[in-house]
């Protein structure tokens, strides 16, 4: 715990000397101190004129140098630490710094000396040749202000360019950068220490050599850089090197004795490290000479890939399926990856055939299959389900294109989305071998964005298909419950019960019933071939001609003929309805009625087996008008009491069970036989149980109609009249889709 | 899924197409695109036996109205042999046996086929 507390980690020390107040405080008093102390050290072995033991020199001195400069250290890279890096202004310092180092040095070599040659020897300088103790105060003086300028300069140079050695920076890099600064330090204090010879010394600078070398080939940000921008580092380089190349002359020339013998290890550190601004400076020179010619074509290709990436977003973003596949052509050719584009999806509904739904830039007056062989190569891609990259392409058999219409190659990309192939790109350039690889994969990758949003809009426009398609059966199956009689009418004498159910969400079937005046009732019932939107239309049509027609003509020939003809116009070539139409006459006791082609009605009287009334007569919608009225036979009834005529449609014959066998005519009559006394009511409940046993499901397989009459002889219709108050019972709605049948019914 | 299928034959210049199963609204597309089919070839003589024909709904019943009027514009004619009684019933229930030819078997309606016959149409 403790020695977590007092002890911080190098991250929190790093931390700590971020913040500027921190570290001026901290750093400044130990860089003051030290200084001061190292140049009193100075003073006192002039004055003394004996060199301090080796005692003194390691542990004292040596201490104190390593102290008080690493603490400079510290303050620089503080300084230096966060601002980003630009070649340009990294060179120009360089030139400016050292510069002004050599002539800040060339004046402090002069202290003391009215004129004269500078490079004169030690002992001319003023230090003892064997001791190297200072012999005069001017001595002392220049020497520890050139060692505290080459100090700042080494290091801010150090400093400077690890911004451009760390650019794109990684762990590795950070490591060498490090390990390089780390092994220049440490070879400069074992030079301080053994003063080794030549050999040992070469030895002991191989390791920092080699990481410089190392260190020195990072030069990343050139490529980055545009033209110009080269040319002119190209310049500072040269300019930079130079000054250096004079810097590193100077240092280990006329003021090497000062430096070596104010600390050997600070010199060996400082000359290190301008030989190291001086290697790096020398490649990057040598990089950027080689990197100006391709300067132009990196920029193209960077700029042309970003626009790519950025333009992938784009496609995302589309959800038309049209105005997408133009985008998928148009991009690649407008971000000058391609010269033409097309793009071609299979056809599901009707060929099944890969079909060309965009191109983009082709040559005037081509189609795409004039220059290619669409579907061989969709084919092959197709079963690859990888791209197909033909280098030459007008060497393909495949390819229809001659030399004039700029298909030198020709890159191929399926677009696959969820496993599934959705369809194929075909991008073209106009010279052989025009893809790179890089080209190729940005390419696919874009396929791959492409597929994703072609499915997405896909799935879109299908949901909303299907949205659309559900509303507008809503509306149908609203039209048709509204079609159905919502209220049956009364009539004296008449029973009346009526259901119908269609089984998909809209039906074909239609029934209704209109009381044309006190004793008349017209009926129909009626089947429209086809289900869905179409048969609601039908019956809709239907409901207008019987509501308006019969009241005026009301008899079943006449009206039937009518309706045909009306029909027969309007609807479709494969359309026809099937009908049964008739009217009741309570006063004469009597119906009459016409079959247009529907299953036959049955009168069930109470002691006689029921009866198929097998009328001849065509459909409705089936023949212009001449054959339906020659073959139409009425038929009209006198009506006993306890006489029911059941009218229905198709479904109550043809619904089937699970081994495929329909209800059919026979169980039907049986199960009239059975209930033959029953009531109209009654009638209508037990078909329905029998035919839901029978089947063994609730769910009917076609719409299914049934109206049930019930004729009860009445005397007087006065009578009735006072009865009707009595025993009423109001029809509800006719339809429903959750219940399997809801009749309606109304008695006298 | 489907339980319904058309077999192609020829005799004498008739094209015979049998149907197998069941024909209603699933199927009578496939019905269309067979009689689509032989107008495409430019046959115009068209049998269709209904040998093997289970059950028929009045969608599959309107696939024959769809093609007639047009088979008999070229001069042709639609004809119906060898129903089941259950399905001729159908047919027989919307008055099909005045428009159409439908005749117990095969050989008859070829026949009528050779004799140039067809349907007497009052109104057309």
């Amino acid at each position: 715990m403790i020695r977590n507390v007092t002890i911080p980690s190098l991250q929190q020390t790093e931390m700590l000397l971020q913040q500027r107040r921190t570290r001026l405080f901290l750093l400044l008093p130990f860089f003051g101190t030290g200084y001061i102390l190292s140049v009193v050290f100075h003073l006192l072995t002039w004055k003394s004129g004996t060199p301090p033991s080796t005692w003194v020199r390691l542990f004292y001195y040596d201490g104190l140098m390593l102290i008080t400069y690493g603490a400079l250290w510290l303050l620089l890279w503080g300084e230096t630490h966060q601002r980003g890096t630009s070649p340009t202004r990294t060179f120009w310092g360089l030139t400016v710094a050292s510069l002004l180092f050599l002539g800040l040095g060339y004046l402090v070599l002069r202290i003391g000396r009215p004129s004269g040659d500078l490079a004169l020897s030690a002992p001319v300088t003023g230090f003892a040749y064997e001791t190297g103790v200072p012999l005069t105060w001017a001595a002392v003086v220049q020497m520890n202000v050139l060692a505290l300028l080459e100090a700042l300069l080494a290091f801010w140079l150090l400093l400077q360019l690890r911004g451009l050695v760390l650019f794109k920076r990684t762990r590795q890099s950070e490591r060498s950068w490090r390990w390089m600064l780390i092994t220049m330090a440490g070879s400069a204090l074992l030079v301080d220490l053994f003063q080794p010879d030549e050999f040992v010394l070469a030895l002991l600078l191989s390791l920092p050599v080699g990481l410089m070398l190392r260190n020195a080939f990072r030069v990343a940000w050139i490529l980055y850089l545009p033209f110009r921008q080269k040319l002119l580092n190209l310049g500072l380089t040269v300019l930079a090197t130079g000054a250096l190349s004079g810097t590193l002359a100077f240092t280990s020339g006329p003021a090497y004795e000062y430096v070596w013998h104010y600390s050997p290890a600070l010199s060996s550190f400082v000359n290190l490290s301008l030989a190291f601004g001086i290697l790096y400076l020398v490649t990057s020179f040598l990089s950027l000479l080689f990197h100006l010619p391709t300067t132009g074509a990196f920029q193209r290709k960077v700029d042309e890939l970003a626009a790519l990436h950025a333009l992938m977003q784009m496609v995302s973003q589309v959800f038309d399926v049209e105005r997408l596949t133009d985008t998928i052509v148009r991009l690649p050719v407008e971000t000058g990856v391609a010269q033409t584009a097309w793009l071609a999806l299979p056809d599901f509904q009707t060929t099944f055939r890969p079909r060309i739904v965009a191109a983009y830039n082709l040559p005037a007056g081509q189609t795409p299959e004039a220059l290619v062989d669409v579907e061989a190569l969709y084919q092959e891609v197709a079963t690859r389900r990888q791209f197909l990259l033909l280098e030459q392409a007008l060497t393909d058999h495949r390819v229809r294109a001659r030399p004039e219409h700029g298909i030198g190659s020709l890159l191929v990309v399926p677009l696959v989305a969820r496993n599934e192939l959705l369809g194929v790109l075909f991008v073209t350039r106009e010279v052989a071998y025009g893809f790179e690889q890089d080209e190729v994969e940005a390419i696919t990758v874009f396929a791959t964005q492409a597929a994703l949003a072609l499915d997405n809009a896909r799935l879109l426009h299908e949901r909303l298909e299907k949205e659309r398609l559900a509303r507008e059966l809503a509306i149908a199956r609203d039209v048709q419950r509204r079609l159905l009689p919502q209220q049956l009418p009364r009539l004296p004498g008449l029973q009346i019960v009526a259901s119908s159910v269609p089984a998909q969400e809209v039906g074909g079937d239609y029934y209704d019933l209109l009381r044309l005046d006190d004793h008349r009732l017209a009926f129909i019932v009626a089947d429209v071939a086809g289900k869905g939107t179409s048969a609601a239309f039908y019956m809709a049509e239907l409901q207008g001609i019987f509501r308006a027609l019969s009241p005026l003509n009301p008899d079943p020939v006449v009206f039937l003929t009518q309706a045909n003809r009306a029909l027969f116009e309007t609807l479709a070539r494969k359309a026809f309805i099937s009908a049964v139409y008739g009217v009741f006459d309570v006063a004469k006791g009597t119906v009459t009625l016409a079959r247009a082609g529907h299953p036959p009605p049955i009168l069930l009287r109470p002691h006689a087996p029921p009866r198929l009334l097998r009328l001849q007569g065509l459909g409705l919608g089936l023949d212009r008008g001449e054959l339906f009225r020659q073959t139409l036979e009425p038929c009209t009834l006198s009506l006993q009491a306890g006489d029911r005529l059941l009218l229905y449609t198709d479904g109550l014959i043809e619904s089937r069970n699970d081994r495929g066998e329909a209800f059919g005519y026979d169980r039907l009559l049986q199960t009239l036989e059975a209930h033959a006394q029953d009531t109209a009511a009654s009638l209508h409940r037990h078909l329905l149980e029998t035919l839901a046993q029978f089947t063994g499901h609730p769910a009917y397989d076609d719409d299914l109609t049934l109206v049930i009459f019930q004729w009860q002889e009445v005397p007087m219709l006065q009578e009735t009249r006072d009865h009707q108050d009595v025993q009423t019972q109001t029809a509800g709605a006719s339809t429903s889709t959750t219940q399997p049948s809801q009749p309606s019914q109304q008695a006298p | 899924m489907s339980n319904f299928s058309v077999g192609f034959r020829q005799h004498n210049g008739v094209q015979i197409l049998d149907l197998h199963g069941e024909l209603d609204a699933h199927t009578a597309p496939e019905l269309e695109a067979a009689l689509q089919k032989c107008l495409q070839n430019g046959q115009y003589n068209i049998l269709i036996n209904g040998r093997d024909l289970d059950y028929i709904s009045s969608a599959g019943l309107g696939v024959f109205m769809a093609y007639v009027e047009e088979i008999r514009e070229k001069g042709g004619d639609l004809k119906i042999a060898e129903l089941k009684p259950g399905v001729y019933n159908v047919f027989d229930l919307l008055g099909f046996p005045l428009l159409f030819d439908i005749l117990p078997s095969e050989a008859e309606a070829l026949e009528r086929f050779a004799r140039g016959e067809r349907p007497m149409l009052p109104s057309s």
